[in-house]
């Protein structure tokens, strides 16, 4: 099997597998228990919490609240601090988990405000900030790694140029593809209001994430029914899961550079590869949706998204399952909808062109040989569905 | 001995069969038999006009879940078997009602005899009298009250020939005829939300309907294929001894899409599926063909192109469906249970084989015509030796 869709998820991490399932056997206790066993319980937590705290250098004034993923810190920290009535802005590019939640803003007759026309590659402009000002928005959501494309929102541009030109902003970043595919900026929590981050994208468990957040915001819990937590979220803890997580993001970062490393080498050879194809084969015309630099700070090379037209991306994907070499169509969330991605007809495509395309993402498992597989399978399934998809061939 | 229940199984349409009758009532009692199968401790009895299941308390009620969904069953009840003795069956009769009067209330009741027996000595309103005014004496004071037409509960009574049953309650079945009793059929099923109707509704007809999916791996994912086997295990729950059969698709669709006119397409593909079902019909004794088509749905059915696709086959096709509204059908499936998987969305067919305009009269010359421009009949022979065939009661999951 060659999995080539990371994005969407990862595999378990052997070594955190060992450490969830040794968890799960011993630490069953309810941490908000005051025998020694429920105390035991707590100490894990409080360890994981701060190997997570020291992996990341997250700062003191920084809360750690553990969810159950991506989508419950999201909902978490733009519904308890922005609801009902702080004035929100978005890419428009975001995971479902940011633009539906952003919804129900729009229900309750705050408008949130769209950027996607200061949009450039996926990344959002600077020239947009000035906007932000003049509508005194006070909640800026982006991806630090975009789902779909991989174009980074970098905040060490973004933090020093919102703080001069639209103050009132905060910014909040959904960073689940970011943690373990771009080096940590440790400098960048002092201006942010709030990250999050989600244990299987990372080799982790599924079930758990976090959100990490300024201690001096006011967040509304949006579960409730118990003082854990800080009283942000309640429920009891999942000892063995925070115990994996924190294992997970440790691991992940300790091969931050290693994983980069590698991931540039993988883009590289796959971009190349695919131009190999195309120029061996007329027929094959392939077009990149995510941007081609190599500059970190514009593009994570851990994604990568082109389209093929006029084969669409779902057959292919389908075709590519047959050798089980499984890649991801848009945004795994989504891929069952028949409308195409919305992110990919934001930054500009017509819904063919975006039915036309793929998503490449790599773990720090993948090889070159994988991607050798996979471009080979790639290029079978191509020849094999050209001319059913052309249309100049099959309208008489 | 209290807790011994007897289950009442009444049948309608198969007691206006003549001579087959005894046919009928063997086959429906063999389904029930069957569908109980695992529910230990039933003995079964045959008396005129009826089924009798004898069981435990328990099981009563389980017996009773299971009655409703057999075709050829017209309601069913739990009573108890008693002497034909006014006293014992107005026991019955007050140990039932007494635990639902409440202080300061009024039970409205009233007792309805059917007399199957005619040597008995009274007549039903006779016997209604006795045994209701026997119960009335003694629960009276409690709150209880004779009203024959607004009762808040109806004691009723069956005297048979061999037994009399006292029951209180009837749960209506699905009516229609024991399946098997009409042969076997096979229904093209596609994972929407109309074809599973129209095989259920020829399975209420005694049908056996086994199903023919067209399947569009690798084209389409593995979603629809699980669609259609969830849909089929619902169905078969209905009848049991069924089997799907999935038969890959893909190769002919590509000849027709990249060989065929393109609004022909639909039409094509619906005639290469109806020439594969009845070949496969006819290699496992089916009888006729079921589709879950409706005049006018889509532009495959139309009144032309519906003909043009029967033209193909010489076996009889059944259409369930064909003078219903899409709403009709779509609360049918409810019913059913079926609407709930039919609308998970796998796509059935990926959009690169549909037409931009589709033909809504295809001429049938040109259609053959078209058809002359790829091997469909290799094509068919080939998809029918890699068809799968998957026997429903043996799947687990």
């Amino acid at each position: 099997m060659i999995y080539l869709d990371n994005a969407a998820t990862t595999p378990m991490d052997p070594e955190v597998l060992d450490v969830v399932q040794e968890s799960m056997r011993k630490d069953f206790a309810n941490s908000g228990t005051v025998y020694s066993l429920g105390l035991d319980a707590k100490q894990r937590i409080e360890e994981a919490e701060n190997q997570i705290r020291e992996s990341l250098s997250i700062p003191q004034n920084f809360k750690i609240i553990f969810t159950s993923g991506g989508s419950e810190s999201n909902n978490l920290f733009i519904k308890g601090y922005g609801f009902p009535d702080k004035r929100v802005a978005s890419s428009g590019l975001d995971h479902p988990s940011v633009s539906q939640t952003l919804e129900a803003f729009r229900e309750s007759g705050n408008e949130p405000v769209s950027l996607l026309s200061y949009q450039k590659e996926g990344r959002l402009d600077l020239s947009a900030l000035p906007h932000l000002k003049a509508r005194k928005v006070r909640l800026l959501c982006l991806s630090h790694v975009n789902n779909e494309l991989g174009s980074v929102n970098d905040p060490a541009t973004l933090l020093p140029a919102l703080a001069e030109q639209s103050p009132q902003t905060r910014l909040f970043l959904d960073g689940v593809q970011a943690v373990g595919k771009l080096k940590p900026q440790p400098r960048m929590w002092q201006g942010l209001a709030g990250y999050s981050i989600s244990g299987h994208k990372i080799n982790g468990p599924k079930g758990i994430g976090l959100l990490i957040v300024d201690e001096k915001l006011e967040l509304k819990p949006q579960i409730h029914g118990g003082q854990q937590q800080h009283k942000l979220r309640a429920g009891t803890l999942p000892v063995p899961l925070i115990v994996g997580l924190a294992h997970a993001v440790k691991k992940a970062v300790e091969i931050t550079d290693e994983t980069l490393k590698n991931n540039q080498r993988l883009f590289r050879h796959l971009v190349a590869g695919l131009k190999n194809l195309a120029d061996q084969n007329p027929d094959m015309d392939i077009q990149y949706n995510s941007s081609l630099s190599e500059d970190v700070s514009r593009q994570s090379p851990s994604i990568l998204n082109f389209r093929f037209a006029p084969v669409e991306g779902e057959v292919i994907l389908h075709h590519l399952e047959e050798n089980e070499i499984y890649v991801g169509m848009g945004s795994a969330c989504s891929a069952h909808s028949k409308e195409p991605s919305k992110i990919l007809t934001g930054v500009g495509l017509t819904p063919e062109e975006a039915r036309c395309s793929l998503r490449i993402s790599f773990g720090p498992q993948n090889t070159i040989a994988e991607v050798d597989a996979f471009l080979a399978a790639f290029d079978d399934a191509y020849r094999q569905l050209f001319s059913t998809f052309n249309r100049k061939t099959a309208s008489r | 001995m209290s807790d011994r229940r007897t289950v009442l199984v009444r049948y309608d349409e198969i007691g206006l069969k003549g001579k087959n009758r005894g046919q009928f009532i063997d086959r429906l009692l063999n389904n029930i038999k069957d569908q109980m199968r695992d529910v230990e401790g039933l003995e079964f009895k045959v008396p005129h006009g009826r089924i009798f299941i004898y069981c435990c308390e328990e099981s009563a009620g389980e017996c009773l879940r299971r009655l409703q969904k057999i075709p050829g069953v017209a309601s069913a009840s739990i009573g108890v078997t008693r002497e034909p003795d006014f006293d014992a069956m107005a026991a019955v009769g007050r140990e039932w009602i007494e635990p639902l009067l409440q202080d300061g209330k009024t039970l409205k009741f009233c007792v309805r005899t059917n007399r199957a027996d005619k040597s008995y000595p009274y007549k039903s309103p006779e016997i209604d009298r006795e045994v209701g005014s026997r119960i009335l004496r003694e629960l009276h004071p409690k709150g209880l009250e004779v009203n024959i037409k607004e009762s808040d509960f109806v004691l009723e009574i069956e005297i048979g020939q061999e037994e009399t049953v006292v029951f209180n309650n009837r749960v209506p079945g699905l009516r229609g005829l024991p399946v098997g009793s009409s042969g076997e059929v096979l229904g093209l099923i596609s994972g929407g939300i109309d074809s599973p109707v129209a095989l259920y509704r020829m399975l209420k007809r005694g049908c056996r309907a086994h199903g023919i999916f067209f399947d569009n791996r690798p084209f389409m994912g593995r979603g629809g294929y699980d669609k259609v086997i969830k849909l089929s295990k619902l169905l078969n729950g209905f009848q049991r001894k069924s089997r799907l059969y999935v038969v890959p698709f893909e190769d002919i669709q590509v000849a027709i899409r990249d060989n065929c006119r393109p609004a022909h397409r639909v039409v094509l593909y619906r005639r290469m599926m109806y020439r594969i079902a009845q070949r496969v019909a006819q290699q496992n004794r089916c009888l006729a063909l079921v589709t879950g088509e409706s005049v006018g749905q889509v532009a495959s059915q139309t009144l032309e192109n519906l003909s043009a696709v029967s033209q193909v086959v010489s076996m009889s096709v059944f259409r369930p469906l064909i003078g219903m509204n899409k709403q009709e059908i779509i609360n049918e499936a409810k019913e059913l249970g079926t609407y709930e998987f039919s609308i998970e969305p796998h796509p059935d067919c990926c959009s690169v084989f549909m037409p931009p305009r589709p033909a809504t009269r295809a001429k049938i010359p040109d259609l053959e015509r078209d058809e002359t421009r790829f091997g469909w009949s290799s094509l068919m022979q080939e998809a029918i030796e890699k068809m799968e065939c998957i026997e429903l009661d043996a799947l687990t999951v």
